[in-house]
């Protein structure tokens, strides 16, 4: 046993232990807006962790896009040392996991590190959808449950009442129940006492080979990749030489430590434990979630269970406007694939955008976040074009092509049919709502599988569905059309044969390669008249008039028109309006740099996203 | 080169107006005598310090704006006479509203050498007038255009257009009596809605009182054929007049020529030179090397702050030929002489584009690149290419 003392100011033991027995590590887990970052905050403060005056809201998530949206998007994993009421103190390592369908492998890993969670239910709201999902995720993780009801400090809470629909709709025993006030501080200590008792502490054998998860990775500029891992067997100490069962790196451990929030070096990580690994490797993609760190030398038999390669779902171009900033984009890309080695790329190249690159993504959360990032953090101007799925073309001449822009299409003679991706998707919804979730699956050309009545509150409708129907809007339609109670997952299935076309949009006669994309035959004229409509809208008026027509092959089937623009001039220009004049020349000017000149048209950069705005 | 045109502010009304975003104070009469006699002693002893260092003997044209000058009843011809003493200006204009320009302030006005009047008409509607918040009547209006015919002035009147409840009808008639009622100049203005303006307030409530873009391009049009047919040529982007009563004082603004504003929040233009030559009257002027061009505002009523802008030698040619663009004369063989000079093929270039998105073309005649139709009515696409000139 070895006590170490890392933190400059901090008079704390870190407590690196053999004995699992006062080690706690647990997820918080929650419907939206019912209070999990709150919790975590108050926790934080509570165990002294973080001083209340250097207290902000969110405090576990670092990125600002993650606060502006209230969304996690990285796995983050806290040490909160706590001194219960038995005297002893115990070493808890919250653990944060990302809260959208898009991350559902990222989440799975993060609760793997887990052996129990706390599950937030909103005493005014009771059990919802995300809580039941969440709830099944975590008891299909085998994690003990303490089920937190939040928010008794409001009038409307009615905490027995929710007590009652844990038991009924979840199948968990609330008896142990704790209610708390995130706001107030209320029952925190209480809940802290209750990880304690209920959350069973890891088990591993110390003296066994290595075998480590990891649940997450960040790129150090001097250090490199810094893994975020969890100790199933075995121990990490600086100089260990240790290896990656899946993707085969091995490198020499440069330090090890704790998040506390802030960095903290440690002598070891020992079993049981949850902490950082700095790696110095320089690649991002050598140290990929799931994967099972052991030793070089001495390594373990088995990797642990549940790997998966994260393989992008979407593709989209994406575009630099000013084609100067090309290899600023790669440089860019480069950058965030450090801390997101998920995200793939490869040149792409449009006759009206010029050079860029299409990139994939787990999803379309994870597509606007990246673009965000790369935009805001690299000082970017960027178009996105319309998202794609990774289609399989068979061709006449027996290959098959695999095709993830509309651009790379073939010409239709030499296509002789066109697979595209299904997958299985689980919605869990009130009963109430199935007819609504019917009705938006068969719109998505959803074939209906399976109904299962999991409780007399929530059912579950398992799906066949089309992955380019799923990515466009059906998560947003899905929450819309049941008040936010549906929750969804999925799961690639298979490719199935589809009666796919490219839809082409033409501005002012010229085809316009950066708009295509691939959509059902039944769906093309909806789909190229609301895409017209839309573009009208998003298009400016100009000096010339802009014909929009929406084709497949040489026929056209949609089209609208932005009329031209016909006064534009600032009538009065005397002696003191001429600065001010010209400043809004050069305004315009700037306006017009955060536009696409294709052909004599000035096309706003969301014109190419404009497919996710069109109503069915 | 001297100063050859003055422009004097009065910022005062009696009442603001609903578009407004001009420096003036609407005052009632009591407190408004109190703060012009302060405001005017301190205007009248700038013009005098720069008189008597001989820097107003070359100017030709003067034009005493606002706010509403004829608020200032009869001190307004003693100004008038205050700037007389210094110069003998060819064009001395005066901008007066129909409810305050009287029989007897215009006879001194004429008297003591006021030669144009702009009146600010707007509408010949009242209902539109009132929306406005303007506080004179159409008839009002039309007596104020006869009394400054009768009393021999050059006479202009502004009219509006885009105005909350205005219809093409309306617009129509406003044009046609404002035109029998023989004005020597008419400006036309699409109305702009300001920023924390009454008007902002009032279209962010309701957003159908924005003006409509193709509205008042049709009624810029009409405006401009009904001008043409009352032989009231267009020879800027709002400007028509009859021959000779074009406004030499605002055509200063657009050609490069010198200028020096007295007053709160007026505006000057002058070589970088002449600003030295100057500058113990302007405090803070200091141009560096490089500067070819000085512009500044007086920042308070006693010309104790001024900001300054300062313009290259591209940046003032720059600004020249977007300026010329908005004249229907275009810019000058001169005029293009010099940008060729100076921009070589980046000139020649760019007039390629004007004339490639039809918005300027050639005078063969004149040897001049002036403003077509589009031009006209899409000029910020057309000064945008100029004013792009600037950029090295």
């Amino acid at each position: 046993m070895s006590c170490h003392d890392a933190g400059k100011s901090s008079t704390m033991t870190l407590m690196n232990t053999t004995d699992t027995s006062h080690i706690r590590n647990f997820s918080i887990v929650a419907h939206i807006d019912h209070g999990k970052s709150t919790i975590s905050d108050r926790i934080l403060e509570l165990t002294n962790t973080v001083e209340e005056r250097d207290m902000e809201a969110q405090l576990l998530d670092t990125m600002d896009i993650e606060r502006e949206r209230g969304i996690t998007i990285k796995s983050n994993a806290v040490r909160v040392m706590y001194t219960a009421d038995d005297g002893e103190t115990y070493q808890f390592n919250l653990i944060d996991t990302p809260g959208h369908v898009d991350f559902t492998y990222e989440v799975s890993r993060s609760l793997a590190a887990c052996e129990g969670a706390v599950l937030v239910v909103d005493a005014t709201q009771g059990v919802e959808a995300q809580t039941v999902s969440n709830a099944n995720l975590a008891m299909n993780a085998d994690l003990d449950i303490v089920p937190a009801i939040n928010k008794i400090d409001l009038p409307s809470a009615h905490p027995d009442e929710v007590k009652l629909e844990i038991e009924d709709e979840l199948a968990i025993p609330a008896d142990d129940a704790v209610c708390v006030s995130g706001k107030t501080g209320e029952g925190i200590h209480d809940l802290l006492e209750a990880i304690v008792f209920l959350i069973s502490p890891p088990h591993g054998d110390p003296s066994a080979p290595l075998k480590a998860l990891i649940l997450d990775s960040y790129f150090d500029e001097y250090r490199g990749v810094v893994a975020t891992v969890r100790v199933f067997d075995g121990g990490i100490k600086k100089g260990d030489q240790l290896q990656m069962m899946q993707a085969g790196h091995a490198f020499l451990v440069d330090g090890v430590g704790v998040k506390r929030p802030a960095e903290t070096l440690v002598g070891e990580l020992s079993v049981g434990e949850v902490g950082f690994v700095v790696t110095g490797l320089k690649d991002p993609e050598a140290v990929r979630v799931g994967d099972t760190l052991t030793g070089a030398l001495r390594p373990t038999a088995e990797p642990l269970p549940g790997y998966r390669e994260a393989k992008p779902m979407v593709y989209t171009g994406i575009f630099p406007i000013d084609n100067k900033d090309y290899e600023n984009l790669r440089d860019a890309l480069e950058k965030l694939h450090v801390n997101d080695p998920s995200l793939t790329w490869s040149p792409e190249t449009s006759v009206a955008l010029g050079f860029g690159f299409r990139v994939g993504f787990l999803g379309l959360l994870h597509m606007e976040v990246v673009k965000e990032r790369l935009e805001r953090e690299f000082d970017l101007d960027l178009i996105a074009t319309s998202p794609s799925v990774d289609y399989h073309v068979y061709k006449t001449d027996g290959t098959m092509l695999e095709v993830r822009s509309p651009q790379d299409l073939p010409d239709v003679t030499r296509i002789d049919h066109i697979e595209e991706p299904y997958l299985k998707a689980k919605v869990i919804v009130p009963p109430e709502y199935t007819g609504a979730v019917m009705q938006l699956s068969i719109e998505h050309r959803g074939i209906m599988t399976d109904m299962i009545h999991l409780s007399q509150k929530s059912v579950e409708m398992r799906f066949d569905i089309p992955l380019a129907e799923l990515i466009l809007d059906f998560f947003d339609q899905l929450k819309s059309r049941t008040k936010g109670y549906a929750s969804l997952d999925y799961e690639f299935a298979d490719y199935r044969p589809s009666e796919l076309v490219k839809l082409d949009i033409l501005l002012s006669g010229d085809e316009v390669d950066a708009l295509s994309f691939i959509v059902h035959k039944d769906k093309a004229y909806g789909l190229a008249r609301g895409l017209c409509d839309k573009l009208k809208e998003i298009i400016p008026r100009q000096l010339f008039e802009v014909p929009i027509q929406g084709a497949i092959g040489n026929k056209i089937i949609a089209r609208s028109t932005v009329k031209a623009r016909r006064k534009d001039v600032l009538a009065k220009c005397y002696g003191g309006d001429i600065s001010r004049k010209r400043k809004l020349l050069e305004k315009q000017k700037e306006g017009k740099k955060r536009m696409k000149a294709i052909g004599s048209v000035e096309v706003p950069q969301e014109a190419f996203l404009a497919i996710l705005k069109v109503e069915d | 080169m001297a100063v050859e045109a003055l422009y004097l502010h009065i910022p005062f009304c009696r009442a603001r107006c609903a578009y407004c975003d001009f420096d003036t104070c609407a005052l009632d009469p009591a407190a408004l005598k109190l703060e012009a006699t302060r405001y005017l002693a301190a205007l009248e002893r700038r013009i005098d310090e720069f008189g008597a260092r001989g820097m107003l003997a070359s100017v030709r044209t003067v034009y005493i704006g606002g706010g509403t000058p004829t608020v200032l009843g009869e001190r307004l011809p003693g100004l008038v006479r205050r700037v007389r003493a210094w110069c003998a200006p060819e064009e001395f204009t005066c901008e007066a509203n129909p409810e305050s320009f009287h029989e007897e302030l215009a006879g001194s006005l004429a008297t003591s050498g006021v030669t144009r009047i702009s009146l600010g008409v707007q509408s010949l509607e009242d209902d539109e007038l009132s929306a406005i918040g303007r506080i004179h009547t159409a008839t009002v209006a039309l007596e104020a255009i006869e009394l400054a015919r009768r009393e021999g002035f050059s006479v202009s009147c502004d009219l509006m257009c885009g105005l909350p409840g205005q219809h093409a009808a309306s617009w129509r008639r406003t044009l046609e009596r404002a035109l029998a009622a023989h004005p020597d100049h008419i400006s036309v203005y699409p109305l702009t809605v300001e920023a924390g303006t009454p008007l902002a307030n009032r279209v962010a409530r309701n957003p159908s009182l924005l003006p409509d873009e193709d509205f008042q391009a049709d009624c810029m049009e009409v405006a401009r054929s009904l001008c043409e047919g009352a032989g009231l040529a267009p020879y800027e982007v709002a400007s028509y007049a009859r021959p000779g009563h074009a406004c030499r004082h605002n055509i200063a603004y657009w050609s490069g020529v010198s200028y020096l504003g007295l007053g709160r929040s007026a505006a000057s233009m002058m070589g970088a030179g002449e600003l030295c030559d100057m500058a113990s009257l302007i405090p803070g002027a200091s141009p560096s090397q490089g500067d070819a061009r000085a512009r500044f505002v007086q920042a308070d009523g006693r010309a104790h702050t001024f900001e300054f802008e300062f313009l290259s030698e591209r940046e003032a040619l720059a600004e020249d030929l977007m300026l010329a663009m908005r004249m229907t004369a275009g810019a000058p063989p001169e005029l293009i002489g010099r940008a060729q000079d100076l921009f070589g093929a980046r000139f020649d270039q760019v007039v390629e584009m004007a004339l490639a998105e039809g918005l300027a073309c050639i005078d063969s005649a004149a040897g001049a690149l002036v403003p077509t139709a589009r031009g006209w009515l899409m000029g910020n696409e057309l000064y945008g290419l100029m004013w792009g000139l600037a950029e090295a």
